[in-house]
Order: C-alpha cells, then structure tokens, then sequence
C-alpha cells in the first residue's frame, strides 16, 4: 500500500518548498515535485511516521557518499520535532523524464545500439555503488528514472535491503507481487547473508532481457508468487525465446549470464558489464 | 599475477627451485611454511627474486591444528593453531594476524599476498564466516603493502561430493574483494587424480574463478598443470612431490618419513606420455621408435638412455626432470591466452598420449605403475568442459 499525503497537507507542512505535483509514492514515502526559494526542480519524499529508522540512516548514509551522474544526487535530508509539527523528508535533484517501466513496454523492443547506450550508463551507476559497497536490492523499473536526454538515473536505493517478504501476498494478482518480479534467487529464499553486488546484477539482468526481449524473463500474468520464485530459482526457459536466440552471441552471453542462479556465475562486477556493453555496441 | 609455471615449494624446495629457475623453468615460487624455516625463507626468497621469480607466502591455515619446527619460526603461526578448535578468530587475534601477515610477507618481498583460510567444508557457514574474516585481515596487509590480495579457494573433499555446494562456496570466495584466486581442490588418495567426474568439477570450478576476470593460481597443480590454463587460470603450482600434486591434507598431519619412494627405480616423466614410466626396466622393453617417442628430454635427464646397461638415474634428478618438463609445456601453453585454445592444446597433449599408451599396450607392455590411468579420462573432462561450459569460455572471450 503506497503511503500517500495529499498535496495540500505536504505543502501546509514544508511551506519552504513550492509543490508542484505528486509523484509516483512508495510504500514508505509520498514524493513531490517541488520548487525551493530559488526556483530549482527538487523531489521531495515525506517519509512514513512507522519507517524504520535504521533504513533512513543507510539511505543518507549511501546517498551522501556517491556523486555519479546515474545516481540520484542527495540536497537536504530533514528530520526534526516541535510541538504540534514533525518533519521527516529527503530532498533529491528532480529528475525530468519518465519512470523506466514506461520504456519497458510489453512487446517493446530496444533497439541493440539503444540498449547499449542505456545500460552501460546503468551499469556504470551500479558501478560506483558498488565502488561503495552498496547493494541496491531494489533495482526495479520505477526505481531507475529516465532523464530528457535519455540517461539512467538509479533512485531509492539502499530500502530493499530490508524488504519484508511476508508482507507479499500468495494471490495470481499480479499486481500484488510487484518487487519479486525483480528478485534474485537469493531475495527470493530469504537468505540475507547472500545478498551482495550480484543480486543488483541479477534485477539488471531483467531489465536488460526485458528491453531486448520486449518481455520479462519469469514473470507472466497470470504468475502466482510461489510461481514466479520457482521460475527464478530453476527456469532456464527464458533462453530458448525466439527473439532471445536471434541476439547475437555476445547479447546472449551477456544477457544470461546476468540471469544465471548462483552467484558465482554472473558477472564479478557491474563495471565488467559496463566494459562489456561498450564492447559489444555495434553488434 | 605472472602468467606460466610456478613452483610450488615442498620438502627440500629450497634448492631444487634456484636449479629449476635458473634453467629458465617457473615464473615464481610459492613458499611454503611448513617445509622451509622463516629465516632461510627470506634469505631463499632474495635469490629467487635474483632470478627473476616472484614470490609469494602460502601460510597454509588449512589445518590450523598442525605445527611443526618450521612452521613455528612464522609469527603467522600462532594465529593457526588458536583457530584450530574453535575455527573462529576474536578481534585481537585478527590484530595479531594483520602484524603477522605483514611482517613476514614484507621480509619476504612477496610480490602478492595469499590470504590465510581454512579449507571449505561443504559449505560450512562457520568456515565460510571465518574465512571472510581472514581474508579481511589479508586484505588490509596487502593493500598496506601495495601488493595484490589473492583469496585462497581450496575445497575440500566433503565440498567436492556436490556441484551445488561447490558453486555456493565460490559464490562467497568470488564476494571477496580480492585481487585474484589461489585455488585448490582436493581429490581423494589416488596419486594422479583419474576421475573424469571429480576431475571436471575441479575444472568447472576454477573456470568459474577464472570467469570474475581475476587471475587465477592453480595450486597444489602438479601434472594437472596441463588443465590449468585451458579453464582459465594464469598460473599453474607444480611440486616435485606425489603429495604437492594435489592437495593433499595429510601433508598437514603427522608424517611418520619423509616419503620419497624408498628404494623405488625413478620414473621418467615423459611430456607425450603425460605421465610416468619406470627407467630402465619398463623402457627397454619397447621397440626403439617407441622409446624415442616416449624419451621426452630435459636439462636434467641426459644421463638417461634406452640402453639396457643404464641405469643410475637418481630418483632426484627424476623430479627435477619432471617439474622441468610439466614446467616447459605449461609455457608453452601459457603463450597463448586464450583458454579455449589452451583447453585444446591440453588436448592435443592428452589424445598423443592416449594414442602413445596404446601403442605400448599394443608392444605388449603393461605399465606396472597404472600410469595410463587418468589420460583419458582427463581427455573426456577436457571436452565436457569445452561442451557444457561453452558460454563460459564464451564470456571470458567477451573479458579479454
């Protein structure tokens, strides 16, 4: 359930910002599009009274250690208590552009340049995270931003880290099942102590096969959650699409091997497939 | 990491590498503790680099409840054995470590750190947890040092039984920030490793090292040497010693002698055989042109003939021969660095010496040793690996 705050009430409590519009909220934060004094486009995320601190605290501490163009930049993080008026917001650079998920249409194929360019910026993101030992675990289309120009921007990173499984429902809804769609086999068994740099390289790994492919790698409709995690954990079936065999071998090597089930076998880095990206563009 | 032989030290090393070295066979020297006292390791190690060799420390925590003279001339050593029951390290010792660590690997120059670590035991989570640890503290010396930090991966016997937990113990050794791998497996008893299965996981899991674009070290190699490179590592450890020919655990136990075959004729290590045969007896009784096939020379073999009067060969000259000769073809295949091509020269060498066993069958000899034993089963893994681990070879291609 996204945590909503309606317009009027968001600008009856941070009177310093000019709010422009809401944006898409999450489940812990309502984001706005907002001006400050000077006219500069800022996003502005209320966080949610029952938000764990603890994961606010890696937040900032994450976002206040990187400065990489595909990475959301950090203004002003807010926390403070009167009588009467609690504050408790993250001030981000606005990004104008669209969510990826809207480039990531269903039967929508990138072109190979296209995709070339965009991931290997994206991969170049998850790179200086990883530099940082940071682990996004949420990579999920309405997490990477799509600037004007065309450029990835990675947003909300370091909240997955704790994504509380039981919270998702069993339903065929798929709606219902939203983040797992994006989850490693290591998210989907639960096993924290697994998680590190490669579970992030899986997610791109389904978004990359996602733009190339005009479909997701598991997930279907009709998909139920103990469905969809079975499909992470085993299918392999995703290799045998039509449009995926017609790649070239570079694409399918790269590509797979985002998608492959142990740890080990995917990629060291995400800065390796930012070089193999590059690499492989005109192919 | 240099890429070629190396030489992996054991028993009486010291001098047997300086020979080796200085007939142009090896790129470094892998100093091991328990067969050298610190004080001659440092002094050893300058020659070495004299030679032109690099050098670098295993300090061998794989049984940590081992000790012995040598051993307790390293202030590693003290960390060892406190580790040995409880496999767990407190803060403090992880100090004692990180001192330790430093100072014997800056006495020796070592030209990269090779982290301490316990063998992985089916994917223990206690071991895995400790040896993060270790490796952490390994991690902090090198980069103090300004040398590369190579994580140790030698998996154990109860890891080898499944795929499954070889690929989880990769996973965690592949999460350390490391610089490369030194990477062992461990076979069961057999002296030359002959199972196609086991062998082709130990292959299969150091292509999987090789596939993070990291060099790769593959220790305790021996005659496996040959395999080595065509799974990806950069360098190949080779011992003169039965028991440096894979790794072996009860090197770390208690020894009642210092082997060495006894009384037992030398076998001449032959590069078309990749394997051994008794000399003289087992050679003289082939026709010539089998014999000249088989007599593969080195340096240090032109004492032996066919001649059905020779004999007097040492047995210690046979392992110099040998380490020359596995030395001599791993450079060889070290030229190339493609590891598919160097697969397939490994295979090249394997079918001649199928074929070549063959034709002694066929001469009517039956190699007493059971030497012919793993030819072709290493063959048949070779292929395997070439077969099912295609895209792997595929994305080390797209890495180079």
């Amino acid at each position: 359930m996204p945590f909503n705050v309606p317009i009027d009430q968001a600008q009856a409590d941070y009177p310093e910002y000019t709010f422009i519009s809401p944006l898409t909220p999450g489940e812990q934060k309502a984001a706005f599009h907002v001006k400050d004094t000077q006219g500069q486009d800022l996003c502005l995320k209320i966080i949610a009274p029952n938000y764990n601190i603890d994961r606010v605290d890696r937040e900032i501490q994450a976002l206040q250690s990187i400065s990489h163009p595909n990475v959301v930049r950090l203004i002003e993080y807010t926390r403070s208590s009167k009588p009467g008026q609690q504050k408790h917001c993250i001030v981000e650079e606005f990004i104008e552009g669209t969510d990826l998920g809207q480039s990531l249409q269903s039967g929508q194929q990138w072109s190979r340049p296209d995709a070339s360019v965009f991931f290997t910026a994206l991969f170049s993101g998850l790179a200086a995270l990883n530099d940082l030992n940071i682990v996004h675990r949420d990579l999920k289309p309405t997490n990477i931003r799509v600037r004007t120009n065309g450029s990835p921007v990675i947003i909300d990173f370091g909240l997955a880290r704790l994504l509380d499984q039981s919270s998702l429902t069993d339903t065929p809804d798929g709606a219902a099942i939203g983040t797992p769609q994006y989850f490693s086999p290591e998210q989907c068994r639960g096993t924290k102590h697994d998680i590190d740099h490669r579970t992030d390289l899986f997610a791109s790994g389904c978004l990359l096969y996602q733009a190339l492919i005009g479909k997701h790698p598991f997930w279907r409709d009709d998909i139920t959650r103990s469905e969809l995690y079975d499909a992470i954990y085993e299918s392999n079936d995703y290799l045998d699409e039509p449009d995926f065999l017609t790649l070239p071998e570079q694409w399918q090597v790269i590509t797979g091997r985002l998608l492959k089930k142990e740890r080990a076998d995917r990629p060291h880095n995400a800065a390796q497939v930012e070089a193999i990206l590059q690499k492989i563009r005109e192919i | 990491m240099r890429r070629g032989p190396w030489h992996q030290f054991g028993d009486r090393s010291q001098n047997f590498v300086i020979e080796q070295l200085q007939q142009g066979a090896g790129v470094g020297v892998i100093i091991s503790p328990r067969d050298i006292g610190m004080d001659h390791a440092i002094a050893y190690s300058q020659r070495y680099h004299g030679l032109d060799a690099h050098v670098l420390f295993d300090p061998q925590f794989y049984v940590p409840g081992f000790s012995n003279t040598k051993m307790e001339t390293y202030p590693t050593n003290l960390t060892r054995t406190t580790i040995s029951q409880t496999h767990q390290i407190m803060d403090p010792l992880l100090v004692v470590l990180v001192k330790a660590l430093h100072a014997v690997n800056s006495s020796l120059s070592a030209d990269g750190l090779i982290a301490p670590a316990l063998i992985y035991e089916a994917g223990r989570p206690d071991i895995m947890q400790l040896n993060r640890r270790l490796f952490s503290a390994a991690k902090q010396v090198g980069d103090a040092l300004g040398i590369p930090t190579y994580a140790t991966v030698i998996i154990g016997n109860s890891a080898v039984a499944s795929d499954q937990t070889i690929k989880e113990i990769l996973s965690h050794a592949t999460s350390l920030n490391c610089e490369g791998f030194y990477y062992g497996f461990e076979f069961s008893s057999e002296r030359i490793p002959s199972s196609r299965e086991i062998v082709l996981r130990c292959c299969t899991a150091g292509l999987t090292l090789a596939c993070t674009g990291l060099p790769v070290l593959h220790a305790f190699a021996g005659p496996m040497a040959l395999l080595s490179l065509g799974f990806g590592a950069k360098g190949s450890a080779i011992g003169h010693f039965k028991n440096l020919w894979q790794f072996t655990r009860s090197r770390w136990g208690p020894t009642p002698d210092q082997g060495g075959g006894g009384n037992a004729p030398p076998r001449f290590f032959s590069s078309s055989l990749w394997g051994t045969i008794i000399c003289p007896d087992e050679i003289i009784q082939l026709p010539p042109t089998l014999q000249n096939q088989i007599l593969t020379h080195s340096p240090f073999s032109s004492q032996v003939s066919s001649s059905r009067s020779f004999s007097g060969w040492p047995v210690w000259d046979a392992g110099k021969h040998m380490v020359h000769t596995i030395c001599s073809v791993v450079s060889v295949i070290a030229a190339n660095s493609d590891p598919r091509t160097n697969a397939n020269s490994a295979l090249t060498i394997l079918q001649g010496a199928v074929t070549l066993h063959q034709n002694i069958a066929t001469a009517g000899l039956s190699l007493r040793d059971n030497t012919n034993a793993y030819q072709r089963n290493w063959q048949l893994a070779m292929n395997d690996l070439l077969t099912n681990h295609s895209r792997d070879f595929d994305y080390l291609a797209l890495l180079s």
